[in-house]
């Protein structure tokens, strides 16, 4: 790959990222499933679990948070490529000489930077509401963790974009897929409230690990080390997931150019 | 006279059965059960696995009876709201309008199935509750509980009539529908108790449907019996009621209005 070709892209992803933040803006689905939410869930979290003491308001807000940028992530994320195929842009996007897993990046990029942008102007709110003192114990390592986590959501979203448009079956379940994973992925809850057998579908997911290091450096419950080996779980399966959706986008195209089956529903 | 009772009742029925086939794509079952069975199964996990972390007791009768209930809410507020609303994307509207028909009995129509489908919701609900989470029915009137159900039911469906009219009138039908949805999780009482909320937030749990039937239920479920909670049922249905009665009259009113401004169609 040349730096001329780099730069291509680049410019790409950014015309891309800047259009679908225009768009997600003016999309009252997309504004109740990064803000409305997170913040009713947050609020109701809060309530149910303020018996607890101790460092739940952090627990809560990251908690809750997770949950708006995992919903942001299935439906926004999710149909990046069906939203393209219900307006008509699908085909002249897969013709277009920059590939589509770079126009779905820019796309998946703008989601979850939204998400999170929404997200941590309602958790001010919300903490302003409950008059909560959010203190944030290892700031540098959850800042960090942030990161880390947009890159694995990110590359979970490339994965889910192309999936949906192969497979109508799996899209038909997109609202069900929602509470699943803030479930085994332990948002709110310890995962250890589950059966154990749950425990090994919660290793290979990454939102698991992002919450992992996410509710550790918040509330200083886990040791750096372990933080570390979240974020290293969350970067092998950022890799699993660019090289599994660069099969799926192949599948795509070629559904696209040899059976001439990609507007259909 | 006999005449015009006949074509009503085909009327009702035919509205009722074709717009909810309509909603769930011709009644494709994956369809069905991902929305009616799989969704509200997580999404009752979800809260009863929180309530269980809350309280730290591994008796979640509370949460569960609470979220049971609510099922009613997946087709009273978004079966109802979409089915209504339907006509207006599908471009049906104009038809509906522009027949000789009753507007009540089309109005009515539009909820019936949905009324039964929720109530089916609920019962699923319970058997998630006796089956995965260990809810004890031992003490509970089931006739009681189920006549319990029956009025939340309609009552929920009562202000999903009115949002459905309320969407007729914006762009936005899924953030209403979710917008409520949630609302009704977090003031109905569903996860919390009431009398916990402050003041304020009483007041808009107590205008709501819902409330009342969820606390009739969780005392039923206690071994109370009908007339204890007569007070609570009665009071939820009629705020069933008088839901049903602002959503015809809004349906009356968008007609009214989009005819006179030649807006029917536009969204």
């Amino acid at each position: 790959m040349t730096l001329k070709t780099i730069k291509a892209y680049a410019r790409a992803v950014a015309i891309t990222f800047e259009i679908t933040l225009r768009q997600n803006f003016s999309d009252a689905f997309i504004i109740f499933a990064v803000i409305v939410q997170p913040m009713i869930i947050a609020i109701l979290a809060l309530w149910m679990l303020r018996d607890i003491g101790g460092d739940i308001g952090i627990f809560v807000i990251v908690g809750s948070g997770l949950t708006g940028l995992w919903s942001g992530l299935l439906f926004i994320s999710g149909n990046s490529i069906t939203g393209e195929r219900w307006v008509g842009t699908l085909e002249g996007l897969v013709a277009s000489p920059t590939p589509m897993a770079v126009i779905v990046f820019g796309k998946n990029l703008a989601n979850v930077f939204q998400s999170l942008a929404s997200m941590i102007a309602s958790y001010i709110a919300v903490a302003l509401l409950f008059d909560l003192r959010i203190t944030i114990e290892q700031p540098w390592l959850f800042a960090a963790s942030l990161l880390v986590t947009v890159v694995a959501f990110i590359c979970f979203g490339l994965i889910m974009a192309g999936l949906f448009v192969i497979n109508p079956a799996f899209a038909q379940f997109q609202n069900g897929l929602e509470f699943p994973i803030y479930i085994l992925a332990g948002f709110l809850f310890p995962i250890a409230m589950l059966p154990g057998w749950t425990t090994p579908i919660s290793y290979v997911l990454a939102p698991y690990w992002a919450a992992v290091a996410l509710h550790g450096s918040a509330t200083g419950s886990v040791p750096p080390a372990e933080i570390g080996f979240a974020w290293l779980m969350m970067l092998v399966f950022s890799l699993v997931y660019v090289l599994a959706s660069g099969r799926i986008f192949r599948i795509v195209l070629r559904k696209a150019r040899v059976d001439a089956t990609l507007s259909m529903q | 006279m006999l005449n015009t009772a006949r074509i009503n009742l085909r009327l009702f029925w035919d509205g009722a059965v074709l717009s909810y086939i309509a909603l769930f794509r011709w009644l494709r079952p994956s369809t069905y059960i991902a929305s009616k069975v799989f969704g509200p199964l997580v999404y009752m996990l979800f809260f009863v696995l929180l309530g269980r972390y809350a309280t730290g007791s591994s008796d979640a009768s509370f949460f569960v009876i609470g979220n049971a209930i609510q099922m009613c809410a997946w087709s009273g507020i978004y079966g109802i709201t979409m089915s209504i609303t339907g006509d207006h994307w599908d471009g049906t509207l104009p038809y509906v309008f522009g027949a000789p028909a009753n507007r009540l009995i089309v109005f009515l129509g539009r909820a019936f199935i949905h009324v039964i489908d929720g109530y089916l919701g609920v019962v699923l609900g319970f058997f998630w509750g006796i089956t995965l989470l260990g809810l004890d029915l031992s003490q509970t009137s089931l006739p009681a509980l189920a006549l319990v159900v029956l009025i939340t039911t309609i009552s929920t469906s009562g202000l999903g009539m009115l949002l459905g009219c309320l969407s007729l009138m914006t762009r936005n039908v899924m953030f209403v529908n979710n917008t409520v949805f949630f609302g009704l999780l977090l003031f109905a009482g569903a996860n919390v108790d009431v009398a916990t909320f402050p003041g304020w937030m009483q007041s808009i749990s107590y205008a709501l449907p819902l409330t009342r039937g969820i606390q009739a239920g969780r005392a039923i479920v206690a071994g109370a019996d009908l007339s204890q909670v007569s007070g609570l049922l009665s009071t939820e249905f009629l705020f069933g009621l008088i839901y049903i009665a602002l959503g015809y009259v809004l349906f009356r009113w968008f007609e009214k209005q989009a005819k006179r401004r030649g807006t029917l169609e536009a969204v």
